[in-house]
Formats: structure tokens, sequence, C-alpha cells
């Protein structure tokens, strides 16, 4: 027991730089993400066809392909167009695009949720499209869909492990180097579990609070 | 794009369709006792299975499949890949899928608990005759979409070495020096794969509602 | 009551300026025809209820007159501005239109994430271009006006049905419209709070706003309005001085619909 910590601790400060990576990619993802995922929702709703089109596609790839696909896309897919990134800026790309895809389905079912006298009403005293979309629908709308975007940047930090796969020296990159060199796989993998846990579940259980607490008051 | 390369990439197809049934059968059997001790009277039970749930869903599926293939194997037990990342993606769907049929069973009325108890039917035909057929109707579209998200769950498999399409195209990608056409193609598939469960799943919905109205 | 009488006179002669005037109005819903031919002018000052079965009509007629619905046939003329059927108005005419003509709903939709002073004040600031503090004194004078001044810093959930629909009335007033229409304004009350939302109708009524009345409530129709509309199935089955169509109404159609209301 005494040598699993010793273990732990010797690492701990690798470890600790490794998941600082991750809820920096995560943050920065999000950070970009999550206004894209308000504009694609109101482009899949708006009225001119090819930026309605645009949107779609957008949205249904982003949500469709595998997390990791779109990684390794833009990280080893975009050099051969030209473009080549380092692995942050590819993870930023690929994550929050896929951040835009899901957050567009959970605002545009916010947006849905607004009752349909709002817009009239912000409408029938004079305000125009912006005004009423900025001051009377999105307020309400955003407010109903915090909770599923909370639930949703924990899954991208989750997500964030996939970085792995582009070299990225977030959390379990830094787990399989140590794993690597030291062949004692199992103890650093539980840390890396330990860690992701020591944030997630508490995440979960304080979003899960806030739901009920959203909708009693609904 | 060569025709080879195309092969190459679609001959990892099955082999996604597979793990990602296996860890569907998996998921879905073993949510049922996972979702019972959820909603037990025992709050031992409760307590272990709300453990259990959050522990696994708050944990990526990446290092749960680098947990149980690099770090099970300690020469005790000794897993193929397949194996790892079946019965690592099956246990985290074991949990979500409890907490959809947690959810599918809130949203059916309580009042049709107690009309088939009032009618005195036996904790089997309650179950079997009333609840199961609504439980399944209001379960499936969101056993649906998880079942998308799992296919592309399964990617992360590739990690660890299943043949399944994210590792043949990464295998295509770093022999052939192309990244652009080939994950493009990649992502493709997985959309193409995931269209036959949402259009199954809307078609049993549609069926199911005509039979089982709300 | 000497209000009737002298409004009569009013209706009888009829306005060279009508504020508001509708020629043939229709709407169409696919193949359903919900409006036919309406023509209608309101001179100011006037205060018409529109009363008859649900479904008539007359909601909808309410929301083509501020294009809520746009008509598919006919013409509405506001003032200088007038809206063909067919084309869709401009940004500026629809500007003018909302802004002379405020509207009350039913189920008040007043801003829930918003305090019942930012209700009022919003379109003042947003629409007329009002600063904020110009735009909160004069929301402030408004509240006072329908009695919930104290309210002011409250959310509107906080308020009972009645207050919010009084809001809902200051919120419409904000904009110094000319006309003022009410959509079934107590019909999602109990009676007692509807009692209060009336009041605060007949004192502008008597202050002189030019109003248009959804209502099932029959004693206002007959006691504040100065002209009833009866509609059924799309159309105007009658209409005339309020007196005399609530106590002797001509058509077969607005007999049955009166006979069976009063019979309650």
């Amino acid at each position: 027991m005494n040598d699993l910590v010793d273990f732990w601790l010797e690492h701990l400060p690798a470890m600790l730089d490794g998941l600082m990576v991750s809820v920096q990619v995560t943050g920065v993802s999000l950070a970009i993400g999550v206004p894209l995922g308000l504009l694609l929702a109101l482009a899949v709703q708006s009225r001119s066809k090819p930026m309605r089109g645009i949107a779609i596609v957008v949205v249904e790839v982003g949500r469709g392909a595998p997390a990791l696909i779109l990684l390794q896309f833009t990280y080893f897919g975009l050099p051969n167009a030209g473009l080549s990134l380092d692995s942050f800026s590819s993870a930023v790309i690929a994550l929050a695009w896929c951040t835009g895809a899901y957050t567009s389905e959970i605002i545009r079912a916010g947006l849905e949720a607004v009752p349909h006298g709002q817009k009239e009403a912000a409408e029938a005293i004079g305000l125009n499209h912006l005004d009423a979309l900025r001051y009377v629908i999105l307020p309400q709308a955003l407010r109903v869909s915090v909770p599923a975007l909370l639930g949703f940047s924990i899954l991208m930090l989750q997500a964030s492990s996939l970085c792995f796969a582009i070299a990225l020296p977030e959390l379990v990159s830094q787990a399989y180097l140590i794993g690597s060199t030291t062949f004692r796989y199992m103890p650093i993998l539980v840390l890396a579990g330990l860690l992701y846990a020591a944030i997630c579940i508490p995440a979960t259980i304080a979003v899960s609070a806030l739901e009920r607490k959203l909708g009693a008051h609904a | 794009m060569t025709q080879d390369m195309l092969l190459t990439m679609v001959s990892g197809v099955p082999w996604t369709i597979a793990l990602t049934a296996v860890a569907l059968l998996i998921g879905v059997v073993l949510g049922i006792p996972l979702c019972a001790m959820r909603m037990s009277k025992l709050v031992v039970l409760r307590m272990v299975a709300n453990t259990l749930i959050l522990t696994l869903r708050a944990i990526p599926p990446i290092v749960w499949l680098f947990f149980i293939f690099f770090g099970l194997d300690t020469g005790y037990v000794s897993l193929n890949p397949f194996q790892a990342a079946a019965i690592g993606l099956g246990l985290i769907t074991a949990a979500n899928m409890a907490e959809i049929y947690r959810g599918a069973m809130s949203a059916i009325h309580s009042g049709q608990s107690e009309a088939s108890m009032a009618l005195g039917l036996s904790t089997y035909h309650r179950f079997f005759d009333v609840l199961g057929p609504q439980l399944f109707r209001v379960a499936l579209p969101s056993a649906a979409s998880y079942a998308i998200g799992l296919l592309k769950d399964s990617a992360i498999a590739s990690t660890i070495g299943v043949h399944e399409i994210a590792f043949e195209a990464s295998h295509v990608s770093q022999r052939t020096f192309r990244g652009l056409d080939v994950y493009a193609v990649a992502g493709l598939l997985y959309i193409l794969l995931s269209l036959p469960i949402a259009w199954a799943s809307r078609w049993a919905d549609l069926h199911l509602r005509a039979r089982v109205a709300r | 009551m000497s209000l009737n009488s002298s409004s009569i006179t009013q209706a009888d002669v009829a306005p060279k300026q009508p504020l508001l005037r509708l020629d043939a109005v229709g709407k169409t819903f696919g193949t359903h025809v919900v409006l036919e031919d309406i023509d209608l002018s309101l001179a100011a000052g006037e205060v018409v209820a529109i009363i008859g079965p649900s479904g008539s009509g007359k909601s909808t007629l309410l929301r083509c007159i501020n294009q809520l619905e746009p008509p598919t046939t006919g013409r509405v003329t506001i003032g200088d501005t007038t809206i063909e059927a067919g084309h869709t108005p401009t940004r500026r005419e629809l500007m003018v239109l909302r802004r002379s003509i405020g509207m009350v709903f039913q189920s008040f939709n007043l801003f829930p994430h918003l305090t019942v002073l930012r209700n009022v004040s919003l379109a003042q600031e947003r629409v007329m271009g009002r600063t904020r503090e110009q735009a909160d004194a004069v929301s402030m004078q408004l509240l006072a006006r329908v009695g919930l001044a104290d309210k002011a810093q409250q959310f509107p959930s906080r308020c009972s049905g009645g207050q919010q629909q009084r809001i809902a009335i200051a919120r419409a007033l904000a904009l110094d419209p000319q006309i003022m229409l009410f959509d079934e304004p107590t019909s999602a009350l109990d009676p007692e709070l509807g009692l209060e939302v009336l009041s605060v109708m007949r004192e502008l009524a008597e202050g002189g706003m030019t109003m248009i009345v959804v209502t099932h409530e029959m004693r206002f129709a007959e006691n504040v309005s100065d002209r009833v509309i009866i509609m059924a199935d799309g159309r105007i089955v009658e209409q005339g001085p309020s007196g005399t169509v609530m106590r002797n109404p001509q058509t077969e159609r607005a007999q049955r619909f009166l006979h069976a209301v009063k019979d309650r």
C-alpha cells in the first residue's frame, strides 16, 4: 500500500500537468464551441436555404462522426490540405466542432421550449427580430439549456482523453507514458481514473441537483 | 483514394458492428439488475448501484479500455483486444442503460402500477403485462440514440488494437501518408452505419406508438 | 349610464377620418377559411367589443390588425399607413403599425425573466429610443395608473393573474399607442381577478382610448363599449350601438348566440 502511494506521489506532478492540459483543451473548445452551437442553432432555423444547408451539414457531421475521427482528421488530415497545426490547435478545432454540433441541438431544444406567446408579445410591442431574440427569447432559451450544457461540458472533459491519439500531453497520454516506462499500467491508470472521477462525479451530482432545482421552479 | 484503401477500411465495418452489438447486449442485460438495485428499497444496494453508475460514467471510456486491457493483464487473466473493448464498453453501456430504464420508469404514470395492484395482478404480471411493454416503448428512443453514440465510441477500441474502422483508417493513413480523404471516408462510414439504427428506431417508435397508446 | 348615450351619437355620426380601417380582410389557413370579407372602421375614442362563439374568428381578426397573422386578402389602414395583403410589409410599416397598436393577450405573455419594471420599459428603450431612466420613469407612472407601482421590482411569477394582466396593459400602453387591442383579457382569470382588469379597462375607455376588445364579458360589452360586433363563422353577423345590439339583435344568428349566452 505504501509502495502504491509512493508511486502515485512520485508521478502526481506529471499527472496533474496532464490534467491541466485536459482542462485547458476542454475549456478552450467549449469557449469556442458553445457560441458556435448558438450560431448553428439559429442558422438551422434560418430562412436562407444555403445557410440552413451548411449548418445542417456541419451539425450532422459533427454529431455523426466519432470524436476520435474528427481529431485524427484535423491532426493527420488537414496537413494534406496544406494546414499543419500543432496537436493542441487540432484538438481545439475538432472538439469545438463536436461541441458546436451537440450544443446546437441543446440550444435548439431550449429555443423551442420558449412559449410562442413570448415571441408574439415581443413582436406586438414592436421589437425587431434581433432585439426580440436578444432580450426576450435567448435569455429564456439559454436558461432552459444550462443544465444540459453543463452535463455536456462534463462529457467533453472525458472526450478530451481521446487527444491521446494525436499526442497531446493530456492526462491519459501522461498515464500511458508513465505506464510504458515503469511497466506499472494498472496503478497509474487507476490514478488517472481517480483524477477524472474527482472532477466528474461531484460535477455530475451538482448538475443533477441544479436540474432538480430548475425543474421544481418550472 | 484507391479501391484497395477503401476495401481495407470497409473490412473494419464487421468488427465495428460486432463490437457495438456485443457491448450493447451486455449493457442492455446488465442494465436491468443495476437499475433494480438503483431503485431498491435497501439503502446499501442503492448506494452500491449509485456508486457503480457514477464511476462507470465519470471515467472516460479510453481509460476503462486501457485499464482492462493493460491493467488487468497481470498474468492471471489475459484478454484479447476485442474482449477487453467489449467488456469495457459493455459495462459503461450498462450504467447508461440503467439510467435510461430508470428515466422510463418514472415517465410511466404511477397510476398504472396502482391500477394493476388494485386489479390484484401479481408482481410478475404487473411487470410483464402492464409496465414492461410501456417501459420498452418509452425507453426505446433514448436507447436508440445511446446505441448510435456507442457505435461512435467503439472507435476508441482502435487504440487497443481492435481491427475496426478507425483502426484500419489510421493504418491506411500511416501507410499512405494521406489523412484528409482517409479520415473523411472513415467518418462517412460511421454516419452511414448510424442511419439504419435511426431508421429502425423511428419505425419501431411509430409502430409501438400505435399499439401501446401512451 | 351617461357614457352610453353620448357614445351612441358618436357612433352614429360617420367619422370623416377613421383611425383604423379594414377593407375586405380575409384569412385562410390552407383550405380552412377563418375570416371572410371583414370591413370595419374605427373612429378615435371609440370602444368596440367583439363577441361571438368560439372559433368564430374573433381573435384571428385582432391578430390580423397588427399583422401577427398576416391577412390573406384585403387591406388594413392605420393613420397614413396601408398594408395590403399578399406582400410582406416593410420593417418601417410594421414598426409604425406596432407602435400605434398596443395588444393585450389572453395569457398575458409577460417576459418571465425580466422584472415588472423591465417588462414595461424594454420596448420604450429598444423601439422608442428612450434612455433607461426616461423609460423607467414612464413605466413607474404607468404602473401607478394600473395600481401596481409597488410591484415594479418583482418578477411576474410573484404576481397574481389579475396583476399580471394589468402589468401587460401597462406594457402595451408604454408605446403610447393610438389603439389598444384586447384578446379575451379576462378569460384566463378567476372571475374575481377579472374584475380588477375590467375596471382598469373601463378607466382607459373613459379616458378616451380607442379600443377593440374581444371578450366573453357581456356586461362589459353592453355597458362600456360604444359599439358591439357579433361574429360567427369568420364573418360579422351583426353590429351596431351596444345597447341596441345587445338588447334587440336583428339577425337570427345574433339572436341565437345572445340567447345562449344570456340563458346561463
